[in-house]
């Protein structure tokens, strides 16, 4: 066993202050899918990622939290003061509070970048045109002037129709971004700035503002992740603090003769003819006292690809 | 601050000594402000989860306290704490040598004549 194990054993792990969305029974039924969280919490102030494979619910669960699907059963309680069902009362904060950006026509196809940011703010009392004007120019989404603006969503490629939602929540005053798949349709440059302004903005709020964002390129966004929350067939099946989760498993990697010994004490394994890589709870380590092994402190790449692999119904042979 | 993604040392344990080296360098003075958490986190690029558990680590070990809403101040170092953190240094360098001897076959007879011979060396 390493230092780093053993000087973190069996500590407990860290408490959540004050959270900016609360769910409670929260259920969502589709034809051979249901959504069902009995409890999940995240926390204020931090950047969470929501992790899991593609149909594990994520979009359903950030669509409920975003208010554009209202046909669920549960409670949603946002910054520990408002209701989902007050949602829609004209003097609920909510909607102003948080910024949204998805796939699909968030911006109709046959709008125009002006007539994108003219939408944008009606809708939005605390939308800075200044700000959105630069942010078109900063990420280089269409060039400078009336001509850039004149242009339509639809002749936007994926990345710049992203970059252009992500401008229209960073020109608003928000509390809450919830971005679902935001790094999929940027390059690796974008990535890297999108992660810088996510950073900012977590900055900016002085711990009151708060992310929330799906995604599939975990090793990406590792290092704008505080938080995470794994899902499975719409159930939340791991959830913590990343550096409490880094705590919480061991890597262990050891000789193939030993891979069968190893394997119940794993939360998941892949062997090779040279010997065999598994996760498993720091816990658990002492069971497998006395093999010849190494362990080492995961990625959280790492944790997700175990528990996912764990309550996956994928297998490859 | 250098932080190495790859050296196997937990990042928020990198800037812990960082800060650590600072504090007992004198560079950092007590009553001293370490910077906020999330205004690290987005200098260094890494997450705030990540800076807040080097805070926390360096609150562990007595050199900072954590003042509500203002954020992390130096404490007066009394001599002892400094004298035990370097020698906890001197230990784990040590500690290195043992096991690199251990892998070279090196016993600890040789060793210990090694260690004189460089003392030996540094003095004259």
């Amino acid at each position: 066993m390493t230092e780093g194990v053993k000087s973190y054993y069996g500590r407990e792990q860290r408490q959540m202050k004050d959270s900016a969305l609360k769910m409670r029974d929260i259920k969502k039924k589709f034809r051979g899918f249901t959504l069902d969280i009995p409890q999940l919490e995240i926390p204020k102030g931090f950047s969470t990622a929501l992790i899991g494979e593609n149909g594990a619910g994520k979009t359903t669960l950030l669509n409920l939290l975003a208010g554009i699907r209202l046909d669920y059963k549960g409670e949603i309680t946002f910054f520990e003061k408002w209701k989902d069902a007050e949602r829609e009362r004209e003097t609920n904060p909510v909607r102003e509070m948080i910024g949204y950006t998805g796939g699909g026509n968030y911006y109709l196809p046959n709008w125009t970048v002006g007539q994108a940011e003219e939408v944008t703010k009606l809708l939005f009392e605390k939308f800075d045109s200044d700000k959105f004007e630069l942010l078109l120019e900063q990420l280089q989404i269409v060039e400078r002037g009336i001509g850039g603006k004149a242009k339509k969503i639809s002749e936007l490629s994926d990345g710049n129709k992203m970059k252009l939602m992500l401008a229209g929540i960073f020109a608003r005053e928000t509390q809450l971004l919830i971005l679902d798949e935001p790094a999929s349709p940027l390059d690796p440059l974008m990535r890297d700035v999108l992660c810088d302004m996510l950073r900012g903005y977590i900055e900016s709020g002085g711990g009151e503002k708060t992310i929330l964002f799906s995604t599939h390129n975990i090793a990406d966004m590792e290092n704008v992740t505080d938080y995470a929350v794994i899902m499975e067939h719409g159930r939340v099946v791991e959830r913590g603090f990343v550096e409490d989760l880094k705590e919480k498993y061991t890597l262990v990697k050891g000789e193939s003769e030993d891979a069968e010994i190893a394997e119940p004490a794993l939360v998941s394994i892949s062997k090779n003819h040279y010997g065999f890589e598994g996760l498993c709870l720091t816990e658990n380590l002492n069971q497998l006292a006395g093999l010849d092994m190494q362990t080492e402190r995961p990625t959280l790449s790492q944790i997700c690809v175990a528990v996912m692999r764990q309550n996956s119904r994928i297998r490859l042979s | 601050m250098k932080l190495l993604q790859n050296s196997g040392i937990p990042i928020y344990q990198q800037i812990a000594e960082a800060f650590r080296a600072d504090i007992m360098s004198g560079k950092l003075k007590t009553g001293d402000y370490l910077p906020s958490i999330r205004g690290l986190a987005k200098e260094l690029k890494i997450s705030v989860i990540t800076t807040m558990k080097a805070y926390e680590l360096l609150e562990e070990e007595g050199l900072v306290t954590a003042m509500q809403g203002k954020g992390f101040y130096v404490n007066a170092q009394d001599s002892e704490m400094i004298r035990e953190q370097h020698m906890r240094r001197v230990e784990d360098s040590l500690q290195d040598a043992i096991k690199s001897a251990r892998i070279a076959g090196i016993g600890g007879e040789e060793l210990m004549q090694m260690l004189k011979l460089l003392l030996d060396m540094e003095e004259s």
